[in-house]
């Protein structure tokens, strides 16, 4: 595990760098790109949290981050709520929204329960596009006020970047912590033998609840910073399509470890925006890539990467061997 | 029969059937701690389903399994778990996406938990120790899927160890597996009962059996057809015929 630690510490170090110095070097376009690429990391993470460590594949995470979002909406727009306390309602509303949904959900085992996620997405759109006096129907809500803690206000581009980063390394920090603990033992024990799990004295369902809660959490706070970003948001963004593209993200990047979710999701932002010369063509070339990633690294680039690291050291011991005789 | 000391578990009448098969029948012993139960029949017998019984797996229809005194028959696997039954599987479960840190530590998580409840202590030895009675001489961060079968076996019973249970089931840990490792299986066994655990052994190995019981029970088409201290087994005319068939008489 120590080089995954090491990949890990790097991985962070490399982020923390990045974060200081991004906004000073890049225009104010792209730092957009990058808060919309620090926003759905953290939806990418919670997929991590239900997908790659619970080993319970869900759609419903877009509609997570929708809920988040509507919530800090309604909050400072309609009830002038402060934005810190709808970041928090967001958050924790979105996490208990995601456990009553789970208490019902996971009484469903395995695939039934990820196609049952595309259900709740697929609802979830449909209210926000058509409960109007709520969720403003098909306008949206509009004008929300900038993030601001006291009459510190997070209006430029600049502010919110540290803001989100802040909120990126903290979830970061958290699921690495989780992924360490007994409770992310207890989630890869379902994953991997939900009968031995069991007999280890996990309660499977309980947990699952306590996994899906957390990915709740995780995207209520994507959603809500997400609405102070963009100060409009409407139930375009919330659909299933996205949940899916969280989905490949994860997978292109490895649902193993935590450094995957942070490639895959910095090489799908960001490959559009390189590439902006072949935009007709990038829906191909994404479809194309993921097919051709689950045959050669099924694993994802982490996981390919780690193996053929590994199979290159084999290499140079077994050269170093037969040296030796 | 057994000598009844404490028993720590007891099955009364237990009977579960399948469709129109009737894989247990009325089966009742008790579990002591210290003490080796094996738990022999003929394929199909219902040896496994006992175990799963006992562990939750399957549900109990109708009988009784009590664990110090309480029923437990309606509890599920995961709170029986707690209270202090561990197993392993006949092909080993382990976690095969994990590395063995990841697999031993979910032991020691249950032990753990059952410490924070009171209802356990630390076991008197480490994973260290354990690893090197198991001739496991593997890195914690190697990949489950570099072990052999039968270290794979080996590295489920530890991990059973580390949770100290109070009732220990074995399904058949030496199918499968050489004779140096068969030896490693006894010394794991030992230390279990030297943790007090009690337990039971469903084997089809008769040397580990006879040699490592201290009482036997046998399984015929789900009833109990024989119990005893291994020399009497071996010369119980209804467990021969039970393996063997009956001698025709001419």
């Amino acid at each position: 595990m120590t080089l995954q630690r090491k990949i890990f510490g790097l991985v962070l170090l490399l982020l923390l760098a990045l974060a200081l110095t991004l906004p000073f070097t890049v225009s104010n376009y792209m730092l957009r790109v990058c808060n919309m690429t620090m926003i759905t990391y953290m939806c990418v993470v919670s997929l991590f949290v239900i997908f790659g460590m619970a080993g319970q594949i869900s759609f419903a995470q877009a509609g997570f981050w929708g809920v988040g979002a509507y919530i800090s909406a309604i909050l400072t727009v309609k009830l002038h709520v402060s934005a810190l306390v709808a970041l928090l309602a967001s958050g924790l509303g979105t996490a208990a929204f995601a456990a009553i949904l789970g208490l019902a959900l996971f009484r469903l085992h395995g695939h039934y329960f990820g196609f049952a996620t595309i259900g709740v997405v697929m609802i979830l759109n449909g209210l926000f596009q058509n409960w109007k006096p709520v969720t403003g129907g098909a306008d949206g809500i509009a004008n929300i006020p900038p993030f601001a803690i006291g009459s510190l206000e997070f209006a430029s581009e600049t502010s919110l970047f540290y803001l989100i980063a802040v909120a990126v390394i903290i979830i970061s920090i958290a699921t690495y912590v989780i992924y360490r603990s007994s409770l992310g033992r207890a989630f890869m024990a379902i994953r991997d033998n939900e009968i031995a799990a069991k007999c280890m004295g996990v309660n499977c369902y309980q947990t699952k609840v306590i996994a899906f809660a957390i990915s709740g959490l995780y995207c209520g706070i994507a959603g809500s910073l997400f609405a102070f970003v963009s100060s409009y948001i409407s139930a375009t963004s919330f659909t299933f399509m996205q949940s899916s593209l969280y989905l490949v993200m994860l997978m292109l990047g490895g649902y193993h470890s935590l450094p995957g979710p942070i490639v895959g999701t910095a090489l799908l932002m960001m490959l559009p925006e390189w590439f902006r010369f072949l935009q007709e063509y990038i829906l191909l070339i994404y479809g194309l890539g993921v097919m051709l990633l689950m045959v050669v690294m099924p694993d994802g680039l982490i996981g390919g990467g780690k193996q053929a690291l590994e199979s290159y050291r084999n290499k140079r011991k077994g050269v170093a061997n037969v040296a030796q005789k | 029969m057994s000598p009844k000391n404490n028993p720590v578990m007891v099955l009364e009448k237990v009977c579960k059937r399948f469709g129109g098969v009737v894989a247990a029948d009325d089966v009742s012993f008790e579990l002591e701690p210290g003490q080796i139960r094996g738990l022999i029949g003929p394929n199909g017998s219902g040896k496994s389903t006992t175990l799963n019984l006992i562990s939750g797996i399957c549900d109990v229809e109708p009988g009784i399994i009590l664990l110090d005194g309480e029923d437990i028959t309606k509890k599920a696997i995961h709170e029986r778990a707690r209270m202090g039954i561990a197993r392993t599987f006949q092909h080993p479960r382990l976690l095969s996406r994990c590395d063995i840190k990841t697999n031993l530590f979910l032991g020691h998580d249950l032990g753990n938990m059952r410490r924070a409840s009171g209802a356990s202590q630390e076991i008197d030895q480490s994973v260290d120790e354990l690893l090197d009675v198991a001739g496991l001489k593997i890195g914690m961060d190697d990949s489950i899927k570099t072990l052999s079968y039968g270290q794979q076996k080996l590295l489920e019973i530890i991990r059973a160890i580390l949770t100290k249970p109070k009732v220990f089931l074995l399904d058949e840990p030496a199918a499968g597996i050489n004779t140096r490792e068969m030896d490693r299986i006894r010394a794991l066994i030992a230390i279990a009962i030297r943790n007090k655990a009690a337990v039971l052994l469903v084997e089809h190995s008769m040397d580990l059996v006879m040699s490592l019981c201290d009482i036997i029970t046998v399984l015929n088409f789900g009833c109990v057809i024989a119990e005893g201290v291994p020399a009497e087994i071996q010369g119980n005319e209804a467990v021969i015929e039970a393996y063997l068939g009956r001698r025709r008489h001419a």
